[in-house]
């Protein structure tokens, strides 16, 4: 409970005194309570920088919506490499509930967000491991006691820079169909999108491709699947989407597999792969959706075929009954 | 035999002059939907397109079925006719559910079975008449409940959607009105209220299913 304190007056120091001082007044008592859950929901408090009337700072901030989380990962990942916490932060959190404070008003998501964001540089060095979440926060000015914040650890910190990935993905490739559609640019076939696309998402894990595998067997473990899964399936989603799939029917399954199924194995292939520039992969990748491809002409043609089967048959039946007489209308 | 046929003149008839009109109320539906707010919100209006989607799917396929048995007779280019409604319904509905990136339910493959020889069925039995009426008390009962739903998240957003599922409801309502004569020839029906639970109850489980599935 000692150190606890101490790193609250860290913190105090790298923020800004007035603000957290309103806020300290009102966790006070629960700081000295002895039970672990409550220093840490006080260290949560104080984290809050919220400007909100005394009668307020006690409750809770609604967490914001997905892609508002998004919003404010990526313009403080754009506008914050190692910066400190004293910068000015971007106020993109909806609930504005004291519009003229504008300055310095950042919910808890949005600081995860930011730390998460800086502790990837150090993956290279520590690993997707506790150790670079905390690594990020010192470099942020923050204590490194505040990896507390993150109850899954390095799972947080993986799922972190999936979901940055992906958000990237979704914007390229809504960039793109927003120029094809204005004209700008060129349509490209199904398979070949793919393949970009694909590419586009793997070539975003090459700066941390020697620890890749630590990352994948994070994701697998069992209190992170749902999560993976969830973001791995919006994906494929996201790409099918912008390849231009309406289906809905049964195709919507069986393509999402697919490219799921390319998706992961190209994915291994490439933690493995030491060809210069992952030549290799690009060239898997080439041929796995080939096959996909020719998988589904195989099937429209087998579904043709059977097509024309049947009613070369029915014809047959028809003129056996009408040389039988069976055909009359009655 | 004959009676069945008689009734199912006499229903297409009416279906046929409601059904033109509900064309042009999916056409509006479809530029009425706003786009969803939140994650809670879209799950909900997946969930309800997707079984809308679904009975269209499951209409479409059986009138497919009445068409393989009766479409050579008297009543088979009335039921082309209705099949051809059905089939414009269902593709606005696949254009939505393309547009607000829905997910189709899992178990179309089995609704198109399904579908397909209930509607071969529905030509064989006498109660035809009856089964049509449990079916279209479920759905209203089911649009009603959506309509509840939208009704209580926030009506403003929803006055277009809602105002479509009370037309429709209020157009199916009229139809069973007119039909009430036919309705008691098919409450001599052996084993009515039987046949009446059954399917309704089939409806609901298939409901609750799809929304999920």
């Amino acid at each position: 409970l000692c150190c606890g304190y101490w790193d609250m007056a860290a913190l105090i120091r790298g923020l800004r005194a007035g603000r957290v001082l309103r806020g300290l007044g009102s966790v006070a008592v629960q700081t000295l309570s002895p039970q672990g859950s409550n220093v840490r929901r006080a260290f949560h408090r104080t984290i809050l920088l919220q400007l909100v009337n005394d009668s307020k700072s006690d409750t809770s901030v609604p967490p914001p919506s997905y892609h508002e989380v998004h919003t404010a990962g990526e313009s403080s990942s754009s506008s914050a490499h190692g910066e400190s916490s004293e910068d000015a932060q971007p106020n993109t959190s909806f609930q504005d509930q004291s519009g003229e404070h504008g300055e310095d008003y950042e919910t808890e998501e949005q600081l995860q967000a930011r730390i998460l964001t800086t502790a990837l540089e150090f993956v290279p060095q520590h690993g997707w491991t506790v150790e670079a979440i905390a690594a990020g926060a010192e470099t942020l000015g923050l204590s490194s006691a505040s990896t507390g914040m993150f109850n899954n650890g390095a799972g947080d910190l993986v799922l972190h820079f999936v979901t940055q990935c992906n958000a990237q993905l979704a914007e390229t490739l809504a960039e793109q169909n927003n120029q094809v559609q204005l004209g700008q640019a060129e349509s490209k076939k199904t398979a070949e999108f793919m393949r970009d696309a694909v590419e586009m998402r793997l070539r975003m894990l090459i700066p941390y491709i020697d620890t890749w595998p630590q990352a994948m067997s994070i994701l697998l473990l069992p209190h992170n699947i749902p999560g993976s899964l969830k973001h791995l399936s919006t994906m494929v989603d996201d790409i099918w989407y912008y390849a231009g799939d309406r289906s809905t029917d049964v195709n919507w399954y069986t393509r999402r597999a697919a490219l799921t199924g390319i998706y992961n194995t190209t994915e291994l292939v490439m933690v493995q792969d030491s060809s210069p520039d992952f030549e290799e992969t690009w060239a898997f990748l080439d041929n796995r959706i080939k096959d996909v491809v020719n998988m589904a002409n195989t099937a429209k043609e087998v579904q043709a075929t059977g097509e024309s089967v049947v009613q070369g048959l029915m014809g047959a039946a028809i003129t056996l009954k009408n040389i039988t007489g069976m055909n009359q209308r009655r | 035999m004959q009676r069945a046929a008689k009734c199912a003149l006499r229903l297409d008839l009416s279906r046929a002059f409601c059904l033109s009109r509900s064309g042009t109320v999916l056409s509006v539906m479809q530029k009425s939907l706003p786009p969803p707010r939140d994650e809670e919100e879209k799950a909900m209006l997946d969930s309800m397109l997707r079984v809308d989607h679904a009975g269209e799917y499951g209409a479409n396929r059986i009138y497919a079925g009445q068409m393989a048995v009766l479409g050579r007779t008297r009543t088979g280019p009335l039921i082309q006719y209705m099949w051809d409604q059905e089939k414009m319904h269902l593709e606005k509905f696949n254009e939505i559910l393309g547009e607000h990136r829905v997910r189709p339910t899992l178990l179309l493959p089995l609704w198109n079975i399904a579908g397909f020889a209930l509607g071969m069925i529905l030509t064989r039995i006498e109660g035809t008449m009856s089964c049509t009426v449990a079916v279209e008390e479920s759905i209203s009962e089911h649009y009603n409940s959506q309509i509840q739903t939208l009704m209580e998240a926030e009506p403003e957003r929803y006055t277009e959607w809602i105002s479509i599922m009370l037309l429709k409801n209020f157009v199916m309502m009229k139809k069973k009105n007119r039909d009430t004569g036919l309705e008691h020839d098919a409450e001599s029906v052996p084993g009515y209220l039987l046949l009446k639970t059954v399917i309704q109850v089939d409806c609901k489980a298939a409901i609750y299913i799809l929304q999920r599935i």
